[in-house]
């Protein structure tokens, strides 16, 4: 398995942007694809934070030319002349790198922001993207499978997507401390930054109504419409106070915009009902004395950002148990695939078995068998149940050395040099059977 | 074979009741995980398991259940519970288990341990029912009330000193002051049909000694109290805070009357108490 891409490590949002495809695009690029003749497989992941092409190779000797054809590929997609005008901002992996890669991708361990769950999403709308323009078949197919499940045993088994981590969803977190839920609640956001944006965007989601109080009105009612929400004038801010119970500031107003007398005057009106401010601007914009009037919470970005340190601590902690279960899954998926990888051998070696002791017990019974109706079923029965016990042994020795990682290459070979097994048309000459991607790679179960 | 089915759902019940509290307790203290609603399910367990025990209690000593601070302690705590199983369908309020399931499981046992029941007939009544009823659905939901005003206040001071996320298990501040609010609501009329019956029972049979007067001015303190607590978060936005100081207040003076039918039934005093209560 390959994987070509670059990250949020690796390349600039200005990169990063020329590769990324919507959905609309991702037919047509997977198409183009998989009509290269070196790729049998391909999957295509296009987040925010990375473009990345998971792809098989057909032949096992092509792997250097399906790299190349991944890089052009992208180049092309990118609007750039050759391949290696992205270089510089790319990276390869292949093999246990590559399986390791994607299942870490998953997991979310390698994302901006560790554990956060949104990514595990984005590989399933990859997946099913090419699982819909038919670019999945097996092995990689199986691989992203496999790529979710380990996912969510990160998920289960450690406390990586716990805590808040990020402004926007401290806030939520405050706000369900106070409110439990604001679909009874109203949101005001004072000031129109991008920060108190995407808290609003979070708060807005699920409350009653959103307003935006601006000093430029037009900005409000820019921003208001993105949201969803109502833009109110900045003379209303008071009056506001009373109807809002989620209060977020983001202005750069070098004084206070909301002082202590406002929101003594605007809990009178309230009749006590309690009020939350969330003040995310630097200089404050809500005085600090708020805090202490009855049923008034403030918590400025101070507050926040120690919350999210907090989160962060936490989930970093975590990041070494997440790992090792990578690692654990890793290894378990790689020994099924040289589970796989002999499978073809054992396939040949029972079908040649079989073949000749159904041929002996024609000629020993002279011809007669075809004629014997009612005994025939059970002395093919008697065949198989020989050919299960004398092979069983061979068999699961030899996928359980490959399983272990040792080369079971040479055992397979020595198998069919010993049984003659080219005979029975395993492999042709020159195409390794071990190295071939088997057909049948579903009938074979993963384990778990 | 009645006793015998009679101590055996005691005993059921305060199992159940003990294990709710054990593992309430622990979640508050962070040692069990988010086990509340299982807790939660353990007081709803109770509950059919003690109006049973209080059925074929009754019936074994030929008492009314409402008759006599024997039996109404137990009523009174079973009531409580009853008030928490439903009100955790409208409020998330899990945590005040950990206030009515300790306090059910001690009423519950302190209804066994409590002097006889009181059959004095001079104190027998039509209105008697009514009193005693009221009182003790009035003293269920004041307790929910005050459990939510604890837990308002705890909650409270983790977001005053800004210790808002992390392993706390109290729910939403504007729930628990919502549901102190609502108990409160639920329990004052009942409150109020307590003390009217109260007074007519204790002019009904002449009650006037110095103990029934302090009791009566107790019950008439504690509904005065719990009056002017919802009449100023209706007129003056009277809330969070000093609400919950208000409504642990009235708790307490309502608790008190009550401990002084206790502190009546341990020495069986002839003369009756009377006022109301």
């Amino acid at each position: 398995m390959l994987v070509v891409g670059l990250s949020h490590r690796t390349a600039p949002v200005e990169v990063r942007e020329r590769l990324a495809a919507g959905a609309d695009a991702l037919p047509e690029l997977l198409a183009r694809l998989a009509s290269r003749r070196e790729l049998a497989e391909v999957m295509f992941l296009s987040t925010c934070n990375r473009v990345e092409v998971f792809a098989l190779p057909k032949a096992a000797d092509g792997v250097d030319a399906a790299l190349a054809a991944i890089r052009d590929e992208l180049a092309h997609h990118g609007g750039a002349v050759s391949g290696d005008a992205l270089a510089a901002y790319q990276y390869q992996k292949r093999d246990e790198e590559a399986v390791r890669h994607l299942f870490r991708v998953a997991a979310s361990l390698d994302s901006m922001v560790l554990g956060e769950p949104q990514i595990l999403g984005q590989v399933k709308e990859a997946y099913d993207a090419a699982l819909a323009a038919g670019t999945l078949k097996s092995l990689l197919g199986r691989c992203v499978s496999r790529a979710f499940a380990v996912a969510k045993r990160v998920r289960t088994e450690t406390s990586i997507g716990a805590g808040t981590v990020s402004i926007a969803s401290v806030a939520v977190e405050l706000a369900w401390r106070v409110f439990g839920g604001l679909g009874d609640h109203a949101v005001l956001l004072v000031g129109a930054g991008e920060m108190a944006e995407a808290a609003a965007r979070s708060l807005g989601n699920g409350a009653r109504a959103l307003h935006i109080c601006n000093r430029s009105f037009d900005r409000a009612a820019t921003l208001a419409g993105t949201l969803n929400a109502s833009a109110v004038p900045w003379d209303s801010l008071a009056a506001e106070l009373v109807q809002a119970d989620v209060v977020v500031t983001s202005t750069a107003s070098p004084t206070f915009v909301v002082t202590h007398e406002m929101v003594k005057r605007a809990m009178k009106a309230r009749k006590g009902r309690t009020l939350l401010f969330v003040d995310i601007a630097v200089p404050r914009n809500v005085e600090p004395s708020v805090h202490g009037i009855d049923n008034v919470y403030v918590f400025n970005v101070d507050d926040l950002e120690q919350e999210v340190a907090r989160g962060m601590k936490a989930r970093q902690a975590e990041r070494e148990a997440a790992e090792r279960i990578v690692d654990d899954e890793v290894a378990q998926f790689l020994a099924w695939t040289r589970g796989l990888q002999v499978q073809p051998t054992g396939v040949a070696m029972r079908a040649k078995t079989r073949a000749v002791l159904l041929s002996e017990l024609e000629r020993s019974l002279g011809g007669r068998l075809k004629h014997l109706e009612g005994d025939r079923a059970a002395l093919t029965q008697m065949v198989d149940s020989a050919v299960n016990k004398l092979l069983h042994a061979p068999t699961t020795r030899l996928k359980a050395r490959a399983a272990d990682g040792d080369d079971a290459g040479e055992l397979a070979l020595a198998i069919r040099f010993l049984f003659d097994l080219q005979e029975v048309g395993v492999a042709p000459e020159g195409e390794s059977s071990s190295d071939a991607v088997p057909d049948a790679v579903g009938d074979e179960p993963l384990p778990h | 074979m009645t006793i015998d089915l009679a101590n055996w759902l005691f005993v059921a019940t305060a199992a159940s009741y003990f294990a709710a509290s054990v593992i309430f307790i622990a979640e508050l203290l962070g040692r069990a995980g988010r086990a509340g609603p299982w807790a939660a399910r353990l007081v709803a367990l109770g509950v059919p398991l003690h109006a049973a025990q209080i059925v074929v209690w009754s019936l074994v000593l030929h008492v009314c259940p409402v008759e006599g601070i024997h039996f109404s302690l137990s009523v009174a705590s079973m009531l409580a519970c009853l008030a928490y199983v439903l009100a955790r369908l409208r409020y998330r309020v899990d945590v005040v288990g950990a206030f009515v399931a300790p306090q059910a499981l001690a009423f519950l046992l302190a209804s066994r341990f409590v002097g006889p029941v009181n059959d004095e007939p001079r104190l027998r009544s039509a209105l008697l029912p009514f009193h005693v009823a009221a009182n003790l659905l009035g003293v269920a939901l004041f307790t929910m009330a005050f459990a939510a005003a604890v837990a308002y206040l705890l909650q409270e001071s983790r977001l005053k000193h800004k210790r808002f996320a992390g392993a706390s298990r109290l729910p939403p501040i504007d729930a628990l002051d919502r549901a102190e609010h609502g108990f409160l609501v639920a329990g004052f009329p009942l409150l109020t049909i307590g003390i009217l019956t109260g007074t007519l029972w204790a002019r009904e049979i002449e009650a006037g000694g110095a103990a029934a007067i302090a009791r009566a001015c107790l019950s008439y303190a504690s509904w005065a109290l719990i009056g002017g607590v919802l009449l100023l978060r209706a007129a003056a936005g009277w809330r969070g805070r000093r609400a919950a100081f208000g409504t642990i207040l009235g708790f307490g003076l309502t608790l008190l009357v009550l401990v002084t039918y206790l502190v009546r039934s341990f020495g069986q005093v002839a003369a009756p108490g009377g006022v109301p209560a």
